[in-house]
């Protein structure tokens, strides 16, 4: 992995919480913290002059999930704010990209969340190192804004 | 279509409330949603901009009135569904369109590596938390509806693709999605919708961006395969209409973009 890249990974509220039901004080750790904490990584990497940035989300951002609302708000939040980092500071030779993960990696109930496709996955395995390694190196320097889903083909 | 005469009865003895129908998108959706026989509660920040719409419904034979909300305040929501109720008796239409913030366009006021902790905490509040407060406000009422209980947010094209002029925008307005498919899959038990609308309308916070960002305007008309922006009732009214009408019984979790076409990469 090159040295001007960095792998970030926002702490996700893990805990099934009924949307109707939360209160201000997890809605802040859950939503609020995770999005600030990453905007935070990102300044950071930028002005120390990292040039591949890489945020891990679970791919509940995208399907949503029975009871992590909260959850999915901040990942989505964050998954969107990599296009928008992408977008700024693309001239400056920085690209921003998003890896998208099993949700049981993440998620405390994942059958509460419920599934996030239609079919079940293809792959028995999803290990994101290897796309980690290639997303941080100065061949992926036309790559920029974009998710990848390494869930072993749940979401398609 | 700016007026809200009667046209149909497709709410009729319905009660929605519609966040942000002072002025703007929230304005043209409660036409709209009068226009079709429900009971419109214009949940407006300031009463100087909430009761001429709700006077001017009214006026054509419609039915509304404005509850002063403060969307970012848990208790002002609670506050108004309750109202609601002592007025109209149900619930069953919630729409949270109430934005605040966003007002660097120009990309040097808007670094994500800059300093923007005023605009993102107005963004965050009204978007995210108005949310929150919206739906938990209404939810039993939506519960009670059953099957006639939508809740439907508004975002935006911003919120799928990312932007760099208003680049925390796009995370506020993307957490409202992240919420429609979460509560479509809480709520689909007991028969309730949840759905977004990404619109791009007349608006007059767009129409101030238009004025104060040099070929703004010109740029989104390029893009538009339609030419135009929308109009606030006739086309983004008329889509929250469907969303809150039993045409769209089958459809949740989804985001309508509205815009012309000139987003086309859902």
């Amino acid at each position: 992995m090159s040295n001007s890249g960095r792998v970030i990974r926002p702490r996700f509220d893990p805990v099934a919480r009924p949307f109707h039901e939360i209160t201000d004080e997890q809605f802040d750790a859950a939503f609020e913290r995770p999005l600030q904490d990453t905007i935070a990584e990102l300044q950071d990497a930028y002005r120390s002059g990292v040039k591949r940035m890489v945020v891990v989300v679970p791919t509940t951002a995208m399907s949503g999930g029975n009871r992590y609302a909260h959850t999915a708000a901040a990942a989505e939040a964050i998954r969107v704010l990599v296009k928008s980092a992408a977008r700024q500071w693309g001239a400056s030779g920085v690209t921003v990209n998003a890896i998208a993960v099993d949700p049981a990696s993440v998620l405390d109930d994942v059958h509460v969340a419920g599934p996030v496709s239609i079919a079940p996955r293809a792959l028995g395995s999803a290990d994101p190192r290897a796309l980690i390694e290639f997303l941080c190196s100065e061949a992926a320097g036309d790559v920029t804004g974009q998710t990848f889903n390494v869930d072993g083909g749940q979401l398609m | 279509m700016t007026s809200a005469q009667p046209q149909g009865s497709r709410l009729q003895g319905r009660t929605a409330i519609v966040t942000g129908a002072g002025q703007g998108v929230g304005e043209g959706i409660a036409r709209r949603l009068a226009s079709e026989g429900a009971n419109v509660v214009i949940a407006a920040r300031r009463a100087e901009t909430g009761d001429p719409i709700a006077a001017s419904i009214t006026a054509v034979g419609g039915r509304a009135a404005c509850v002063v909300t403060d969307v970012t305040d848990r208790t002002s929501m609670a506050n108004c569904v309750a109202t609601t109720i002592e007025m109209y008796g149900s619930l069953e239409i919630m729409v949270h369109n109430a934005f605040a913030g966003a007002r660097a366009h120009r990309l040097e006021e808007a670094r994500i590596d800059g300093t923007f902790d005023d605009d993102w905490t107005a963004m965050s509040r009204t978007s995210v938390w108005g949310s929150l407060y919206s739906a938990q406000a209404a939810f039993e009422h939506l519960r009670t509806a059953g099957n006639r209980g939508r809740l439907i947010l508004l975002t935006s094209p911003s919120g799928i693709e990312g932007s760099a002029n208003i680049p925390l925008y796009s995370p506020a307005k993307a957490a409202q999605r992240a919420i429609a498919k979460s509560l479509a899959r809480e709520w689909g038990e007991y028969g309730i919708t949840v759905n977004c609308i990404a619109p791009v309308a007349a608006s007059p916070a767009l129409i101030r961006v238009f004025k104060e960002v040099d070929g703004l305007q010109a740029a989104t008309a390029a893009r538009t395969p339609l030419g135009r922006v929308g109009d606030i009732t006739s086309d983004i009214g008329s889509v929250a209409l469907f969303l809150a009408s039993d045409d769209s019984s089958y459809v949740t979790g989804q985001t309508i973009v509205c815009d012309g076409g000139s987003f086309l990469g859902l």
